[in-house]
């Protein structure tokens, strides 16, 4: 009895001591980032490379922000963002309801179509895009990203839409015919309303993906002032690469925004990942 | 209007009016006497074209269309201006006569392997620490191991440049602190810059796989961990014998997510390393990038692209069949 009891104790300090471990191994690195951020580079090198910073050197932050593009950076993510989860969300919504609902031959096959785009890796349509962008005449513009994103967000969307609406009892539906509602006052009025938390997790997903999106952006978007927040900070690279502090003062503020909204909403994106998971499963 | 109450046309109808829900199947083709104007509703040809129309079309330019176009081009010469010339199956000869090729198929593997066991490995031991309700703070460790996956990959990239940094990144700094003078150049190494990088992607994403076994495993009914424990079965016992199996599926889920990952890799590469030294970190990827980009050999660039496209429909259709193959229910 005494031997399970020490057993279990032991078991419980182990876990403890794992569970510490990681959240330093997890935090930590992005802690050192933004203490750096504020650190002169003797701090960083030799005097205080671990710690918090002695002194706060603000002007690294000015200076990030006033030589490189941040806010441009930001701006651009931002609409390309908005601009993908408003397309995608509004063409699924509308898309599965139809194939939740409706009664049409092909709903099957088309949902099942629609489904393929998740199990394709967006590489392997690189090339045609640059082709494609180029002919439709949208190089260098922010719709060259905004519709690929929409496209393969679609599968998704679609996809968790779908399942909600077959959760919606078909009386809402008939109740709003006998009243003689046509079919958009209906799916307008009555359904919608309806698909607000599906349409919060769907926004979740689509945003972690569109904000952080590189490959496609970086091949289609050469102008500099064009470029999204995740293909624009690269160019730090060469240009910072002594002066540490502005580049952690740079790669801070370009993470605050994702991680405040994800302290705010952690619950929300957790249930987006399941249902993501859930749907590819 | 018709103002007969549904159910008295229809009984399975009924049945979901009074809450048998699970009785009520609702299928495109079920022929149910509905009202006429349901039924009229449902039917309406002009609001399905309109209601699916933008999503197939948007999806066929973007999706489709490329698809076809990249394994069509795959067997065309090409420099993306010029008429392609036809060359049937040289680019996959050349591509299979290529070391970089080689190289990609070696470092997918690394890849593949180590975030497979980095994040499902770690994943589940943190799913199963922070499942226990007895666990303290279970909330902010769980919101600080899924912190690193919501920032952009390029700020991840860059900060864990500086940690591998040769002279004075963390890594190194640490050595020095504890005294040892071992060093190293950590992303310049040519068999270690591809360890190091898929380190870095392994780190960003634990926290995701971790989130999606911990929902699993939440979904699992107490009543089977309580009777493990009632039968006198110790934690891990109970973690092996009985939770671990009911996980198959999402491990299934996961390997999937990791291993076609590693297939994938090239964003951590290319900011990283571009692939360097050399062409040591390269993966198919980087040499479709590398193709269009740096050689304008698009016709190469496409099959390398097919290759990638075989790699993964492969992966998956195996992973499929080998893992979770019996069906768990309860």
């Amino acid at each position: 009895m005494i031997l399970e009891k020490v057993k279990n104790k032991i078991l419980r300090i182990l876990a403890q001591i794992f569970l510490l471990v990681y959240l330093f191994i997890s935090i930590y690195p992005i802690l050192w980032m933004v203490f750096y951020s504020f650190k002169n580079n003797e701090e960083i090198f030799v005097t205080n490379p671990f710690g918090f910073p002695k002194e706060f050197h603000f002007e690294n932050y000015v200076n990030a922000v006033s030589q490189y593009n941040i806010l441009n950076y930001f701006k651009n993510s931002v609409v390309v963002t908005l601009a993908t989860i408003i397309i995608s969300i509004v063409f699924a919504l509308m898309f599965s309801y139809a194939a939740a609902r409706m009664r049409w031959k092909l709903s099957q096959a088309a949902r099942v179509y629609l489904s393929l785009g998740l199990f394709i890796p967006v590489q392997i349509i690189f090339i045609p895009l640059i082709i494609l962008v180029r002919d439709l005449r949208l190089l260098n513009t922010l719709w060259s990203l905004i519709v690929p994103y929409a496209a393969f967000n679609l599968s998704m969307s679609t996809l968790i839409f779908y399942g909600f609406y077959r959760g919606i009892p078909i009386e809402m539906e008939e109740s709003a015919v006998i009243d003689g509602a046509s079919i958009y006052r209906t799916f307008l009025s009555i359904i919608l309303p309806l698909m607000g938390p599906s349409v919060a997790t769907v926004v979740i997903f689509i945003f972690l993906g569109a904000w952080n999106e590189f490959s496609i952006a970086l091949i289609l978007i050469s102008k500099e002032s064009l470029k999204t927040l995740p293909l624009g900070l690269i160019n730090f690279q060469g240009q910072f690469s002594t002066d540490w502090g502005a580049m952690g003062a740079a790669l801070t503020i370009a993470s605050l925004p994702t991680i405040i909204i994800y302290l705010l909403m952690s619950e929300r994106f957790e249930k987006a990942i399941t249902v993501g998971a859930a749907i590819k499963g | 209007m018709y103002s007969l109450p549904v159910s008295w046309i229809c009984p399975v109808n009924a049945a979901g009016r009074y809450g048998f829900s699970a009785l009520r199947v609702v299928h495109p083709g079920f022929t149910c006497r509905r009202s006429l104007a349901m039924q009229k509703y449902l039917s309406n040809k002009m609001a399905i074209l309109l209601f699916t129309l933008p999503a197939l079309i948007l999806f066929t330019i973007v999706v489709t269309y490329p698809i076809l176009l990249t394994v069509q081009k795959s067997f065309f010469e090409w420099d993306g201006l010029n008429t392609p010339i036809f060359t049937g199956f040289e680019n996959y000869i050349n591509l299979f006569l290529d070391d970089d090729f080689y190289i990609s198929l070696k470092n997918s593997m690394i890849f593949g392997a180590i975030i497979t066991v980095y994040q499902i490995g770690i994943g589940t031991l943190m799913a199963v620490l922070i499942s226990n309700k007895k666990q303290k703070g279970a909330k902010i460790f769980r919101s600080a191991f899924f912190l690193p996956v919501v920032l952009s990959i390029t700020v991840v990239c860059q900060l864990w440049i500086s940690i591998y940094d040769g002279h004075s990144g963390l890594l190194n700094k640490i050595f020095e602190v504890l005294g040892s003078s071992y060093r190293q150049d950590w992303l310049s190494g040519f068999n270690t810059s591809i360890v190091a990088i898929a380190f870095v992607n392994a780190w960003q994403f634990m926290g995701y796989h971790m989130i999606i076994i911990f929902a699993a495993m939440k979904s699992i009914p107490e009543h089977y961990s309580e009777a493990a424990a009632i039968d006198g079965a110790t934690p891990t016992r109970a973690f092996f014998s009985i939770i671990f199996p009911m996980l198959q599926e999402t491990y299934k889920i996961c390997l999937i997510f990791t291993i076609t990952g590693g297939i994938k890799a090239f964003e951590h590469i290319f900011i990283m390393t571009r692939g360097g030294p050399g062409t040591s970190s390269f993966t198919l990827t980087m040499l479709l990038y590398k193709s269009v980009i740096n050689l304008n050999k698009y016709g190469y660039g496409c099959a390398s692209a097919a290759i990638l496209l075989v790699e993964c429909v492969l992966v998956m259709i195996i992973i499929n069949r080998f893992v979770a193959r019996e069906q768990i229910s309860y």
